[in-house]
């Protein structure tokens, strides 16, 4: 495998992707759709309040982030879901494989072209990034991390319908999995996250100790009352949410500091940190790894949570979650260049070589 | 790297098989294609010309047999195959957006000739296929003969020493059909090892040194073709003269079959070279103004038909 072997493969696809036209309108569009949701949000952030509300950036920057995921899931599997199989059906594929160019190289040169594809359309969110920076509360290293974590994501995405376009004959098969699958990792992991944790709820005794001294004689008062009670387990179930991508990037996205001090003329106590859709995602989902905390058993009110009293955040969850995104990637690479080597001894059904 | 050892043996397959499914496509064929020799493979659809090339080309694994292609197994050393072994589909695709030239060089860079070379390789091609005039301009407006070529010089881009042509005469008019013999013996000339499958069998007969037939996918014949069996079978001639009614009228008389009376002339069948003689001899005594009389179809042809013949 060489590098030159990849850019040969990645030159050409980009190559045939420019002349094929339709990507300046495409780009035009998610530009546009994206400008006008900027401008959208940063009016409705005027409304809330008549004074201007402070760290405006922190919340335009968090809010676009979580947007332009949404849009590029939308986008993005078409980049890559007819690559192996349009060049087979159009007669394009066998005669490359023919070359010297090795599985591998061609693999990785699709892929290239692909991700390099999905990473123009991120890019063009920089002018609208740039503006959130100008106002409050977007450090630089956040928005470094989360272009990163962007990237990466899409770079799933791509691998993932990469190889469903390898594996499957017919590309309108291909580009409705590569669909589906991205649905499977944003809404899917959702509903299982949420089914699984309640089919795995527990049910554990509380006990409740009455003081029965106050009591009015004659009145029958139990000092020990003990009722059954269920309670789920997320800090068995959280990970299942970790690979959703939306939480990836927004768990990812570094926390702002806790003693932001406030602004002048601000009231006191406003922090960045609780206006901030990514740190909000975020918090909420390390809050889920949190063990419940265990009946005490000489305690007055044992088994009752106190909400947030006391406890820190969880341990993070994008590590996890990234490190799905990027394995499920790298398999999927794997397999499709094993799909593209040849010679091969198993041809799937229906399907010719050339 | 490449090692530069264990070329210049063309092909040698014995025995190739292979199955898809429940469908044996090729179930023992052997073939031997020398360098700077053209080897026909002929044979009926579904006679596994193409699975066989296919596995000649690195691309399908056979169930069993043994293969050369250039001195080199296919299946376990392909690259080295692929880097002397030139392919042509019978059905393949151009990048529609691409120009001839750039469909060149994109090969070339493929098949690692680095870029200064490719480009050179690329306008030589061009001129060989005489593609020079739609060099700059997208493949999706070149004709399907033009396509053709253009499929021809990309096998031929990183100079290969085995050449393998499924169907390449395909859609081409009776110009590039002799420009591609020329190209195919020219080839030959330069040491390839030519394989070439085709229905066009008068072409073959004109450009090949041997022929491999194939049948229900097994070798069922492999001769030089100045030494095809003579046929036992009757062989369609055709006659025309300046006056038809009285060449008909003396077939007649010496008790021929007419087969068919058309305007190229009057079609009647012979055993052999010396029954075309003796009837030439008949008609000239008889006065008949023969212009010409010329065995319909090549000993190809003839050789082909009686295989299959006695497979029916
Ligand atoms: N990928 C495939 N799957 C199933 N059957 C095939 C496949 N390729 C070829 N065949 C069958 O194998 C036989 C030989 O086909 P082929 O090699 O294309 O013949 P030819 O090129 O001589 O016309 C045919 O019966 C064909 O239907
Ligand atoms: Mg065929």
């Amino acid at each position: 495998m060489t590098a030159a072997g990849i850019a040969t493969v990645a030159r050409q696809e980009f190559r045939l992707r420019i002349r094929a036209g339709r990507w300046k309108g495409l780009l035009a569009v998610f530009f546009a759709v994206l400008l006008g949701f900027t401008v959208l949000l940063r009016g409705s952030l005027a409304n809330v309040t008549d004074d201007d509300l402070p760290f405006t950036g922190t919340v335009l920057y968090g809010g676009l982030m979580l947007f332009v995921l949404g849009l590029a899931l939308l986008v993005v599997p078409a980049l890559a879901a007819q690559s192996v199989n349009g060049d087979r059906e159009r007669g394009t594929l066998a005669t490359l494989q023919v070359t010297r160019l090795s599985a591998a190289e061609i693999t990785l040169g699709k892929f290239v072209a692909a991700w390099g594809t999905a990473l123009v359309f991120l890019a063009l969110t920089s002018p609208l990034v740039a503006y959130a920076m100008t106002q409050d509360g977007v450090p630089l290293g956040r928005v470094v991390v989360v272009t990163l974590v962007l990237a990466l994501l899409l770079g799933t995405v791509c691998a993932v319908s990469l190889w469903l376009s390898s594996v499957l004959t017919r590309t309108t098969t291909s580009g409705v999995l590569a669909y589906l699958s991205v649905f499977a990792m944003t809404v899917g992991t959702l509903i299982v996250f949420g089914l699984v944790t309640a089919v795995t709820s527990e049910t554990v005794d509380q006990t409740f100790r009455n003081d029965c001294s106050q009591a009015p004689p004659g009145s029958s008062c139990e000092e020990v009352v003990t009722f059954a009670t269920t309670r789920a387990r997320t800090d068995r179930t959280w990970w299942l949410l970790a690979p959703n991508p939306f939480v990836v990037l927004a768990d990812a996205a570094p926390q702002l500091p806790q003693e932001e001090p406030a602004r002048d003329g601000t009231e006191p106590g406003v922090r960045a940190r609780d206006l901030d859709p990514l740190g909000q995602i975020g918090r909420l989902v390390r809050d889920l790894r949190v063990p419940p905390i265990e009946a005490d058993d000489g305690g007055a009110v044992p088994g009752f949570e106190v909400e947030g009293a006391g406890q820190d955040d969880g341990a993070p969850v994008w590590p996890t979650g990234l490190a799905v995104n990027v394995a499920l990637a790298a398999g999927a690479l794997v397999l499709t260049a094993r799909r593209l080597r040849t010679p091969t001894r198993q041809l799937p059904r229906g399907q010719r070589v050339a | 790297m490449v090692d530069v050892t264990r070329t210049g043996t063309g092909v040698v397959a014995s025995g190739v098989r292979r199955t898809f499914g429940p469908v044996e496509a090729v179930r023992g064929i052997d073939l031997t294609a020398r360098p700077g020799e053209v080897t026909a493979l002929v044979g009926p659809n579904g006679a596994g010309k193409t699975t066989l090339l296919l596995v000649l080309a690195t691309l399908l694994v056979p169930d069993a047999g043994q293969v050369r292609v250039a001195g080199w197994d296919p299946v376990t050393e392909p690259d080295e195959v692929r880097a002397r072994m030139g392919w042509s589909p019978d059905v393949f695709g151009l990048y529609d957006n691409l120009t001839a030239r750039e469909y060149l060089e994109l090969f070339g860079e493929a098949y690692r000739l680095g870029r200064v070379r490719s480009r050179a390789r690329a306008a030589e091609l061009l001129e060989q296929t005489r593609l020079v005039e739609h060099a700059d301009r997208p493949v999706h407006t070149m004709s399907r003969g033009q396509k053709q070529r253009l499929g021809m010089a990309r096998a031929l881009v990183h100079e290969p020493e085995v050449l393998l042509l499924d169907e390449p005469a395909s859609g081409l008019d009776p110009r590039s059909r002799v420009e591609l013999r020329e190209l195919l013996r020219e080839q030959a000339r330069l040491g390839a090892a030519v394989v070439v499958s085709s229905h066009l069998l008068g072409d073959l007969e004109q450009v090949a040194d041997r022929v491999v037939f194939v049948d229900g996918g097994a070798t069922v014949g492999e001769h030089r073709i100045d030494e095809l069996p003579a046929g036992t079978q009757l062989r369609p001639w055709r006659i025309r003269a300046l006056d038809t009614d009285l060449l008909l009228g003396s077939l007649e008389r010496h008790a021929y079959d007419v087969d068919g009376v058309t305007p190229a002339g009057v079609d009647v069948r012979l055993a052999n070279d010396e029954a075309a003689a003796a009837l030439l001899t008949g008609l000239v005594h008889d006065g008949v103004p023969v212009v010409s009389m010329q065995p319909v179809g090549g000993a190809l042809e003839a050789a082909y038909l009686q295989l299959t013949e006695e497979d029916r």
